[in-house]
């Protein structure tokens, strides 16, 4: 196990461990984090699942590790290819199991904004969008996030715009694994290097924290695979991702 | 190549030339891959205007057109660069200013308008959407479910672009289109749209589309005209003919204003496209 557990592959790895066995899990555009999960979790774990992108991938096995979660070669080695509206009427009528979304701020609802900070008609910062999100987070099964900065600013009390309802299963961080229980965001293990104290401190809404404990190591499997998805630390660099 | 009597192979400039100032304009692909970039291209270079852009996941190319000053409004659901790359801050710039009217969706309830329009009905229910702020913005109307089910389903109603354009494989001079890798929302947009114009890679035999006719996504029939712009679809990529140019992709992104360097290296100038 690393000396330090770089904020890169807690992210990751704890991303990758929402995955479950035999279940549908979906990784759309922009979502670099969890297309690297997906890939982890088919070379780390003993189970299978079926993976599929927004590059249309069924269970593929792509060639190289792409820049852009929605590359193409993410529907390599595929046997169909399954189109985009093919996996939203997927989950809108109710056979996506893991759904993983972008989020620019989440509340304790689990409830995310993707478009505006600001006002939506005069925004301070205009936000890509929800693409998936307000479709997808309601009627997924379990919807999953992830945020690259674990501050007041990106977990609040009140999101500026709810882009997307209906309460994120889980979001991870640089420092905190949060499940939803009893329809709020509760913590479910905080970075090991990290404290109990210091993501109340950085979080902007309350939670329970009542079954919470530090995040178990990463695996060696869990190591030597996000080793060989990233082996010169690209995906690192490019994710840029700050534990303070 | 000879003009076939019939034909509807016409050069990119030509096709690019009837798409008028002010109109509704559906573009395929999504983010980086796929898209009609050569196309787009061609309207910055004859200075097009007050644009409509229609597209699920607009990148490169909603970015360019604000550059270029050539937008009025934007109907998405995520625009990006993607990845490392970002935002689009062209685009983002201009909706911030307010410079664009932006339309905001998520890329189904883009979709489920454009279904609306290619079914012919004036509204298209879609699945989710509830507690999102995005309906009351948009008023959009929820219907309770006629048959008792107690249901309350968001509608869309119809979005039906003037144009669409599609970057294919390959296409014939009947404009037969085929693509290879996943389809996008190309499908969608092609029978939602009141005109398709197609730009391909490259030409293919009737006989290979007869042949194989089952791997046809827009039958020729509904298509307008054919421009062939190999390597078109740069700086993005075309499955399995290239990947993205990511040098060209983070040149454009240090340039400010006009991407004049960009716009004279691009493959349609480069390369002489003879149709």
């Amino acid at each position: 196990m690393p000396e330090r557990w770089s904020a890169f592959s807690y992210l990751v790895t704890n991303l990758a461990r929402f995955i479950r066995p035999d279940e549908v899990t979906f990784s759309g555009v922009n979502s670099t984090p969890p297309m690297l999960a997906c890939l982890l979790a088919k070379r780390a774990y003993d189970f299978d699942f079926v993976y599929i992108n927004v590059a249309g991938g069924v269970q593929p096995t792509p060639s190289s590790i792409p820049r852009s979660s929605s590359d193409p070669v993410l529907a390599e080695g595929s046997t169909a290819i399954f189109a985009n509206e093919d996996f939203y009427d997927l989950c809108t009528r109710g056979g996506m199991d893991l759904c993983f979304l972008g989020a620019a701020q989440i509340d304790g609802l689990g409830r995310t904004n993707v478009s505006a900070i600001g006002d939506w008609r005069a925004p301070k910062v205009r936000l890509p969008g929800g693409g998936g999100g307000a479709v997808m987070l309601p009627t997924a099964r379990r919807a999953v996030t992830w945020r690259t900065e674990h501050s007041t600013r990106t977990l609040v009390e009140k999101l500026d715009f709810v882009t997307a309802a209906g309460g994120l299963h889980g979001v991870v961080t640089p420092i905190a694994v949060f499940e939803k229980r009893d329809g709020r965001l509760a913590l479910r293990s905080w970075h090991p290097d990290a404290s109990l104290d210091e993501v109340a401190q950085r979080t902007g809404f309350a939670f329970d924290a009542s079954e919470a404990g530090p995040t178990p190591l990463p695996s060696d499997r869990e190591i030597a695979a996000l080793r060989a998805l990233d082996p010169e630390g690209q995906f690192e660099r490019d994710a840029n991702v700050a534990s303070r | 190549m000879i003009r076939m009597p019939g034909s509807k192979v016409i050069p990119l400039a030509d096709l690019a030339a009837l798409v008028p100032d002010g109109a509704s304009l559906a573009l395929g692909g999504s983010f980086l891959h796929r898209g009609p970039f050569a196309l787009v291209r061609d309207l910055i270079r004859q200075g097009r205007k007050s644009l409509e852009i229609i597209k699920q996941s607009p990148g490169y190319d909603i970015d360019i057109l604000c550059r270029a000053r050539s937008v009025a409004r934007v109907r998405a659901g995520i625009v990006a660069m993607e990845g490392h790359l970002g935002l689009a801050p062209a685009y983002r710039r201009a909706v911030e200013r307010q410079e664009i009217e932006l339309e905001e969706h998520a890329c189904m309830t883009l979709t489920a308008g454009l279904r609306a329009a290619a079914y012919g009905v004036p509204f298209q229910p879609v699945g989710g959407v509830h507690g999102s702020d995005l309906p009351a913005l948009n008023r959009w109307a929820s219907v309770a479910d006629p048959y008792g089910s107690g249901q309350q389903v968001f509608v869309i109603p119809a979005i039906r672009p003037d144009i669409a354009v599609i970057h294919v494989n390959e296409a014939n001079e009947q404009g037969d289109a085929r693509v290879y890798g996943t389809s996008h929302w190309d499908r969608i947009l092609s029978r939602a749209a009141r005109r398709v114009f197609v730009v391909a890679e490259a030409l293919a035999p009737v006989a290979s589309f007869q042949k194989r006719p089952e791997l046809t996504l827009i039958p020729g029939f509904m298509v307008q005209a054919v421009a062939v712009a190999p390597n078109g679809a740069w700086p993005g990529s075309c499955w399995p003919l290239y990947e993205v140019d990511y040098p060209a992709v983070e040149e454009y992104m240090r340039s400010q204003g006009m991407p004049e360097a960009h716009l004279a290296a691009a493959p349609e100038c480069r390369e002489p496209v003879h149709a």
